[in-house]
C-alpha cells in the first residue's frame, strides 16, 4: 500500500544535488583567480586598466552619458548636491551614494571582496593605503595622473595617498588637528598668548584649571583619535614613527616619554578633565563651546560653530594655531587627509578618472570650503583671492601654517592591526593599568607577535 | 498523485538551494577556510595549513581575554534577567488594573535596536551631566565632589553593557516565564494552600519545579543571545578583548585574517555548544531524579 507521505526513492538525490550544487567554489581563491575576466594575471590586469585610462583624452567628450558610482562620505547630503555639478558639466551621470565614514570601510570591502563593478569611485583614508593597494581594491595611479598634476598639491595631502611609491588616488581635502583655545579664559589667567612648546602648555593649563574649568581636554577614548594625539607629542619630542626597517617604532626613549607626559597632565597635573578617557573629537568640541576647558587640539570644521550663538557659549572669544613643539621643532601634527581614488573592478574606469580629476580641481575645493569649512590639497589655492573672500574666521594663515608640520601615519597593510594594538596599550597606561614604559614595551612585543602571526 | 509530489519537489529545489546557500554553505565554507592561511589584504596567495591556525588561536592571549570576558558577560546577564524575569512574571501573573499597558509597555526596550539601545546608554553613562551621575548624585548614593568614569576599563565597559543588556532583554525572559506560568494548574496552588504553605514554600515546591522545563530553554536561549554580544561594546569602546565576536569581525572585517577568523569562530562556537550539551545532559538528570 502507497502511504501518501512516503520518501519518493528520486527526492533524496534531488535535494541532494540541490545542496552539492550549492556548495561549489568554497576554498578560497587568489585574488587573480577570482577576477571577472578569470584568466587576467595581476600585471596584465593592470596594464589593461591603464589602457583604458588616458589622462591627456580627458575632457574630450568621450565619456558623455556613462554613469558611474561615487561612495563618499557625507553625512548631511550637501556633498551630494555639490557632486551635482559635475554632471552638468561633462555629462557623466554619477549614482552618488553618501555614508558615514564609519561604513566606508565596509562598503568598500565588501564590493571588493563580491568582485562587484557596482562602486566605481571611491572615498580612501590615509591608513588604508597599504591593503588597498596590496589587497587589489584600488587602481594603481601611478603612471596615470601625470607628475606635473600631483605636484599642484601639498606635500602632506600627496604623501597621503601615496603606498609605497605607488599613486592610489587624488588627494580630496588637507586635514590635521590644531590648537583651540579660549582667549577670555587665557586672559583671565594672565596670558596674553597661546603656549608654543608643551612645557608651556604643561605650566599653562596648571594656572587655567580652576573654578570648574580644566585646562584642557582630549578625545581619548580608545581609537585611532588616540594613536593620533600620541603620535603628535612623540614627533614634538623627537621621536621617530617608524624605524629603519618601515616598522612601527611604539617604544622609543622619546615616546615614553610622550606618554608619561600624556599620564602626568591627567593624574599629576590634574588639568586634562578626566572625561577625556570616554570622549570622542564632538565631545571635545562640546565641552570647549560650552566654556569648560580653556584649550583643545582638534580638526577643521570648528567654525563657524564656535562663533555662533545658538550652538556656543564662547563667541568670538577663541581663537587658532600651531600645535605647540618641542626642542627644535616648531610645531607638529597628524595629517588625516583623504583621496578619492577608483575600485580595481570598476568598469567605467576613464569616466571615473574625468571625477577624479573633477575633484582636484578649484570649483570643487572651493565649493567645498565655502560649504562645509573643509580645507583644499591644491596649494594654489591658499593665495585665491575668491578662497581669502571666503575665509569669513580670518584663520586661512593660521590653518595652512599647520600643514607644513603635518606628517603621515603608516599606511602598511598590517597598520590598522599595529594602531588598534598601540591604542589599546596607551589606553592601559593612561588608566594607570601599567606604567608608560611597560605599556610601550607590551605594545612593541605585540606588534612583532602579530606580524609573525600574519605571515604564518 | 506522483505528478503532484514531483512539481512539489521541483518547486522546492530553489528554495532549498537558496537556503542552503545562505545558511548551511557559508558555515560549510568557514570550516574549509579555517584550514587555510588567508589574509586578504597582504597580498599573500592562500595556502593550506591543517590546524596550525587553531593552534594560532589556542596560543593567543587575546582570545582567551575574550573568552573570559565573554563568559562573565553571559553569567553576569543571564543570571540577572532570571532573576528579575521571573519576578517581574510572578508579578504580571496576578490581576491587577493597568495590567495590560505593563505588559505592552515591558515590550519596547526589547523591541529598541541593539545599537540605537547602546547608544542610549553612552549618553547615559557620561561622566559628569549624564543621567546616571546625576541620578546617583541626586539621590546621595554619590559624594557630590565625585565623578566617577563609569566606562574606562575594559572589565567597567562590560560590566556597563551587561546592565545595559539586562535592562534590554529582561522582557524576554518575563514574557517566556510568564507563559510558563500560565501554564501551571491551579488545582496544584489550591491543594498546596490546603496544606498550610505559605508564599515561599509555594513558590519552592510548585512554581520552580513546574517552571523549570520553560526556564531551561529561555536560559538556553539567552546564553546563546548573550554570548553574540558585539554591537553595544563597539559603541562604548575600541578595544575588540571585550568579547569573542568582537574579536572575530575585527580579525575578519577589518585585519583580514579570514582563515584565523574562521578558525577563532569555530573555536568559539564549538565552546559554547559542549557548554550548552553539558547543561541540558545535567538539568536533564537533575529533573528526572525529582520525579
Amino acid at each position: 500500500m502507497s502511504n501518501k507521505h512516503s520518501w519518493p526513492k528520486w527526492a533524496t538525490p534531488v535535494l541532494l544535488s540541490a545542496a552539492m550544487l550549492s556548495a561549489c567554489g568554497v576554498t578560497p581563491l587568489a585574488k587573480s583567480d577570482a577576477s571577472p575576466a578569470g584568466s587576467a594575471s595581476s600585471s596584465a590586469q593592470a596594464g589593461t586598466a591603464q589602457a583604458e585610462m588616458d589622462w591627456s583624452k580627458l575632457g574630450d567628450g568621450s565619456q558623455k552619458g556613462k554613469k558611474i558610482t561615487v561612495l563618499m562620505v557625507d553625512t548631511d547630503g550637501r556633498v551630494s548636491q555639490m557632486v551635482k555639478k559635475f554632471t552638468e558639466e561633462t555629462g557623466i551621470e554619477v549614482n552618488f551614494m553618501g555614508v558615514d565614514y564609519n561604513s566606508l570601510f565596509g562598503k568598500i570591502t565588501t564590493a571588493s571582496l563580491s568582485n562587484s563593478s557596482d562602486i566605481d569611485v571611491i572615498e580612501m583614508d590615509t591608513i588604508w593605503g597599504g591593503q588597498f593597494y596590496e589587497g587589489k581594491i584600488a587602481t594603481d595611479l601611478t603612471n596615470v595622473l601625470p607628475k606635473e598634476t600631483l605636484a599642484n598639491y601639498t606635500q602632506s595631502s600627496v604623501d597621503s595617498v601615496i603606498y609605497n611609491s605607488h599613486v592610489l588616488a587624488i588627494p580630496y581635502y588637507s586635514s590635521s588637528k590644531h590648537l583651540y583655545w579660549n582667549k577670555k579664559l587665557l586672559a583671565d589667567a594672565g596670558y596674553d598668548a597661546p603656549p608654543k612648546t608643551w612645557d608651556e602648555f604643561r605650566e599653562m593649563s596648571k594656572k587655567l584649571t580652576k573654578n570648574g574649568v580644566y585646562g584642557s581636554a582630549w578625545s581619548w577614548k580608545q581609537a585611532e583619535s588616540l594613536n593620533i594625539d600620541f603620535d603628535t607629542i612623540v614627533a614634538a619630542f623627537g621621536g621617530k614613527l617608524l624605524d629603519d626597517q618601515g616598522k612601527l617604532h611604539v617604544n622609543s626613549p622619546e615616546a615614553v616619554q610622550a606618554l608619561t607626559y600624556m599620564t602626568d597632565l591627567l593624574h599629576t597635573d590634574k588639568t586634562v578633565d578626566p572625561s577625556s578617557l570616554q570622549w570622542t573629537e564632538d565631545d571635545v568640541k562640546n565641552a570647549f563651546s560650552a566654556g569648560k576647558i580653556a584649550m583643545m587640539i582638534n580638526w577643521e570644521g570648528m567654525y563657524p560653530d564656535l562663533n555662533n550663538p545658538d550652538m556656543s557659549q564662547v563667541v568670538n572669544q577663541s581663537d587658532v594655531g600651531l600645535i605647540p613643539g618641542q626642542g627644535s621643532a616648531k610645531s607638529t601634527a597628524v595629517s588625516g587627509s583623504e583621496g578619492i581614488g577608483i575600485m580595481q573592478s570598476s568598469k567605467n574606469k576613464q569616466a571615473a578618472l574625468e571625477f577624479v580629476k573633477w575633484i582636484g580641481e578649484k570649483e570643487f575645493q572651493l565649493d567645498n570650503f565655502k560649504e562645509m569649512g573643509i580645507y583644499p590639497s591644491l596649494k594654489s589655492l591658499y593665495e585665491d583671492p575668491d578662497m581669502i573672500a571666503a575665509d569669513s574666521t580670518k584663520t586661512l594663515g593660521k590653518i595652512v601654517e599647520q600643514f607644513q608640520y603635518g606628517s603621515n601615519r603608516p599606511n602598511a597593510p598590517g597598520y590598522v592591526e599595529w594602531a588598534d594594538i598601540q591604542s589599546n596599550e596607551i589606553y592601559n597606561a593612561l588608566v594607570k593599568n601599567k606604567t608608560p614604559q611597560q605599556a610601550l614595551d607590551d605594545a612593541a612585543a605585540k606588534i612583532d607577535q602579530a606580524i609573525q602571526r600574519a605571515a604564518k | 498523485m506522483r505528478h503532484d509530489a514531483l512539481l512539489a519537489y521541483v518547486l522546492l529545489v530553489p528554495t532549498i538551494y537558496i537556503l542552503f546557500r545562505i545558511f548551511i554553505v557559508p558555515i560549510f565554507q568557514s570550516s574549509v577556510w579555517s584550514l587555510y592561511k588567508y589574509n586578504l589584504m597582504d597580498g599573500s596567495d592562500p595556502k593550506p595549513v591543517g590546524f596550525g591556525n587553531y593552534a594560532d588561536i589556542f596560543k593567543l592571549q587575546d582570545f582567551w581575554t575574550s573568552m573570559g570576558n565573554t563568559v562573565y558577560f553571559t553569567v553576569f546577564s543571564v543570571a540577572a534577567e532570571l532573576a528579575i524575569g521571573f519576578f517581574a512574571a510572578l508579578l504580571l501573573n496576578h490581576a491587577f488594573k493597568g495590567r495590560l499597558l505593563f505588559r505592552g509597555m515591558i515590550m519596547i526596550p526589547w523591541a529598541m535596536l541593539t545599537l540605537v539601545s547602546g547608544l542610549l546608554w553612552n549618553w547615559i553613562y557620561q561622566p559628569g551631566y549624564g543621567a546616571l551621575t546625576v541620578v546617583l548624585h541626586n539621590l546621595h548614593l554619590l559624594p557630590d565632589a565625585s565623578n566617577p568614569l563609569w566606562l574606562s576599563s575594559s572589565t567597567k565597559v562590560v560590566t556597563f553593557s551587561a546592565i545595559a543588556d539586562i535592562w534590554k532583554m529582561t522582557p524576554f525572559m518575563t514574557l517566556l516565564l510568564l507563559a510558563g506560568l500560565q501554564n501551571i494548574p491551579h488545582s496544584l496552588y489550591e491543594a498546596a494552600v490546603i496544606d498550610g504553605a505559605g508564599f515561599w514554600k509555594k513558590l519552592r515546591h510548585i512554581t520552580v519545579p513546574q517552571l523549570l522545563p520553560t526556564a531551561i530553554v529561555a536560559v538556553i536561549l539567552r546564553i546563546i543571545g548573550a554570548y553574540r554580544v558585539y554591537d553595544i561594546l563597539t559603541v562604548f569602546t575600541g578595544d575588540a578583548k571585550t568579547s569573542t565576536s568582537y574579536l572575530t569581525y575585527n580579525y575578519a572585517f577589518r585585519y583580514f585574517y579570514l582563515g584565523k577568523a574562521s578558525a577563532m569562530a569555530w573555536v568559539s562556537t564549538l565552546l559554547i555548544l559542549i557548554l550548552v550539551i553539558v547543561y541540558m545532559i545535567v538539568l536533564k538528570r537533575n529533573q528526572d531524579s525529582h520525579l
